[in-house]
């Protein structure tokens, strides 16, 4: 035991010594670039959601056809670890002779135990940072208590009322003739570890005709969210890796001024990474330095069917994000609507 | 676009636009403006028996090849791949099969020393450059690790971990594991150790344990040997991470894990993993008596050998003996050098 403190107390300093700095909150300003939005702003890229960006976004509707891209949270999907989502039902009432008045009325609820980044979710801006250093150079250290952020929770999101386009790069990589798919995949998809470019986004949305404007939200059809749909008998597979964006994807999207980027994989961007030595240099780039959310675990191939049957990729984005204070991420139900 | 681009045949004339565009297609060097060119790269392993592993080390022949896969995406580069099988006949008529397909480079990775010979032959007549992994090809540059800095840089961790929290006291280091075998290169890695605890550590007495190969044995062995030595702080130098990991229930067998440190060599996916995986090196694990593993990489080959690939493609000149890039991976570092993937 006393070795084992030895060893401890000897790592601790160790790695004190060996990163210097490392507990000392870092100069952000260094680190992660100011928002465009100002110096206080903890919304980031759903600034762009203007009334006008809205309006526009109205117009997509026209047939009123609604094609849903949630997938179903429930016991079983693909998670990691020790992750969980759990509900526990409350139904004492329906017992015989518990129901209430003379009207008999019985009710139930639920107490939903889960981590917040299971399912259909989206990242919020605390979720990810370089070092302490988070979305528009905050020094996260000074902003979280052990329940929940004090700064850059859901709750200063504004309105993800927006157009939404839909890129199927498995049609994209079809036609290039370039598809490596799994076979575990019942339809075609991309394979894991497949880098998705810039110039693969590009022939997406040249497949029917679309050019990315300021404020949209993009998803992408990898048709690795088939994996998931297949639980629990292929979580580890779909947990394994992941086709998606590389950086220079990220990098064009950023451009673009997009609000968010979703994808029907568990981080959207490629896995394993191009670099092994980075972790998820995407998520950096989208949310801590750009305020761009990134949506995870989305049902994509439903749209994807519908924009191939009727030409059209852009839809009016229906996805509202629950004002939870101080959360990293929450679910999210999402639907296109033409 | 290029010169052919530029110039109409006409003025050239039929006969000299045609030599002419066939020189610059064969150029290896794209002409400055041109689009980049991409080459076709064989990569022909060691062997892909999921049940070898290579180098005396935890790794297997998919490992390696998945980081050739893995790192050819960033390049410009399409990978044919090969297994050599550890079997002259399949190695060679891998060889003429890259030969047959006029690949661009390939990179041999194979322990036969005779076929290697044949295969520089061969591939010298073909016109096609060799790399060679680990072991040498005649007269092609060679990527490998430097296994007698490897030894080294455990003996080191081991003889400073003694000075710093054992100071004065007497220890024994033991290297343990499969000590003979010459053809991974672990009698260099023997040497490495031994000479840097001589010199770090002079007053330590150096003792090997030959598991011959069975790993399993090595547990017995240091059982054994801890159970005599119940007056000293063991330094324990295991060749590889499977032995690590039995050194280290040996030593907690014989009540010795206070007196015990264990440096190991390798650092493969058995010591090591995700976020979830709560493997023996591990930022939540900061009190194993398993100091860490020096990294052989053999998971990273593929990021390391084709830019040297495509730096001998390109024409520039490639030291004949390029090292892995070793380094101690300790549960302070190890989430720095593999990060894990295992969240979102």
């Amino acid at each position: 035991m006393k070795l084992k403190l030895t060893l401890a107390v000897s790592a601790l300093a160790g790695a004190l010594a060996a990163a210097p700095g490392a507990w000392a909150q870092s100069d952000c300003t260094k680190l992660v670039p100011a928002s465009p939005f100002g110096k206080d702003d903890q919304t980031g890229a759903t600034n762009r959601v203007t009334p006008s960006v809205t309006k526009a976004a109205a117009a997509e509707i026209q047939t009123g056809k609604i094609t849903n891209m949630t997938n179903p949270l429930v016991d079983g999907v693909p998670l990691f670890g020790t992750r969980f989502t759990k509900t526990v039902l409350t139904a004492v009432t329906l017992a015989p002779g518990a129901s209430l008045g003379e009207n008999n009325l019985t009710y139930m609820e639920d107490t939903w135990l889960s981590q917040s980044h299971v399912g259909t979710h989206i990242d919020g801006l605390g979720h990810i940072g370089r070092g302490d250093c988070y979305y528009n150079q905050i020094a996260m250290g000074k902003f979280i208590n052990q329940n929940y952020m004090t700064k850059l929770g859901l709750e200063h999101l504004k309105s993800f009322a927006t157009r939404g386009v839909i890129i199927d790069l498995v049609r994209v990589y079809q036609q290039a003739n370039k598809l490596k798919t799994n076979p575990a995949c019942r339809k075609s998809c991309l394979d894991k570890g497949t880098v998705i470019t810039p110039e693969d986004l590009q022939a997406g949305l040249k497949l029917y005709n679309v050019t990315l404007r300021e404020g949209d939200a993009v998803f992408l059809n990898t048709g690795w969210g088939d994996i998931f749909a297949q639980y629990p008998a292929q979580n580890a597979l779909y947990n394994s890796g992941e086709p998606g964006i590389g950086e220079a994807a990220a990098k064009w999207l950023i451009d673009q001024k997009v609000i968010a980027v979703g994808a029907d994989t568990w981080a959207v961007e490629v896995i394993p990474g191009e670099s092994p030595t980075k972790a998820f240099s995407v998520h950096q780039m989208l949310l801590t330095d750009n305020g761009i959310h990134i949506i995870e675990n989305v049902r994509t191939d439903l749209i994807a069917d519908e924009a191939a049957a009727s030409k059209r990729a852009t839809f009016f984005l229906n996805m509202s994000v629950p004002k939870a204070v101080g959360l990293t991420g929450n679910f999210v139900g999402i639907e296109a609507i033409q | 676009m290029g010169l052919v681009g530029l110039l109409p045949a006409p003025v050239l004339g039929r006969r000299s636009f045609l030599a002419l565009a066939a020189g610059l297609l064969a150029a290896p060097v794209a002409a400055p403006g041109a689009e980049a060119r991409r080459y076709q790269v064989g990569f022909a392993n060691l062997t892909e028996d999921p049940g070898t592993r290579l180098e005396g080390l935890g790794f297997t022949g998919a490992d390696v090849r998945a980081s050739f896969a893995l790192a050819a995406r960033a390049l410009p580069v399409d990978m044919v791949f090969y297994d050599n099988d550890r079997n002259r006949a399949k190695t060679l008529a891998d060889a003429e099969d890259a030969i047959a397909r006029k690949l661009d480079l390939y990179i041999q990775y194979c322990d036969d020393a005779g076929a290697n010979v044949e295969i520089a032959k061969r591939m010298k007549t073909a016109g096609i450059p060799v790399l060679a992994i680990t072991y040498p090809v005649p007269g092609s540059p060679l990527y490998g690790p430097d296994n007698t800095l490897a030894g080294r840089m455990a003996g080191e961790v081991l003889a400073n971990f003694a000075g710093a929290h054992w100071p004065g006291a007497r220890a024994v280091a033991v290297m343990i594991g499969d000590l003979g075998n010459a053809a991974d290169h672990v009698p260099e890695r023997v040497a490495g150790i031994a000479a840097a605890l001589k010199e770090r550590l002079p007053a330590a007495a150096q003792t090997r344990l030959d598991s011959n190969g069975n790993p399993a044995m090595a547990e017995s062995l240091l059982r054994r040997f801890a159970a005599g030595e119940s007056d000293s702080k063991l330094l324990v130098a295991a060749l590889d991470d499977t032995t690590a990991l039995l050194a280290k229930a040996a030593v907690e067998a014989a009540g010795r894990s206070v007196d015990t440190a264990i440096v190991s060599q390798g650092c493969d996916r058995s010591v090591h993993g995700g976020a979830n995986d709560k493997k023996e090196i591990d930022p939540n694990n900061r009190g194993s008596i398993v100091i860490g593993s020096v990294a052989y990489l053999l998971d990273r080959y593929g990021y390391e050998v084709l830019p040297l690939a495509l730096n001998m493609l390109r024409g520039d000149p490639l030291p004949p003996r390029v090292a892995t890039r070793h380094v101690l991976v300790t549960a302070a570092n190890v989430f720095t050098i593999y990060p894990p993937i295992d969240m979102n």
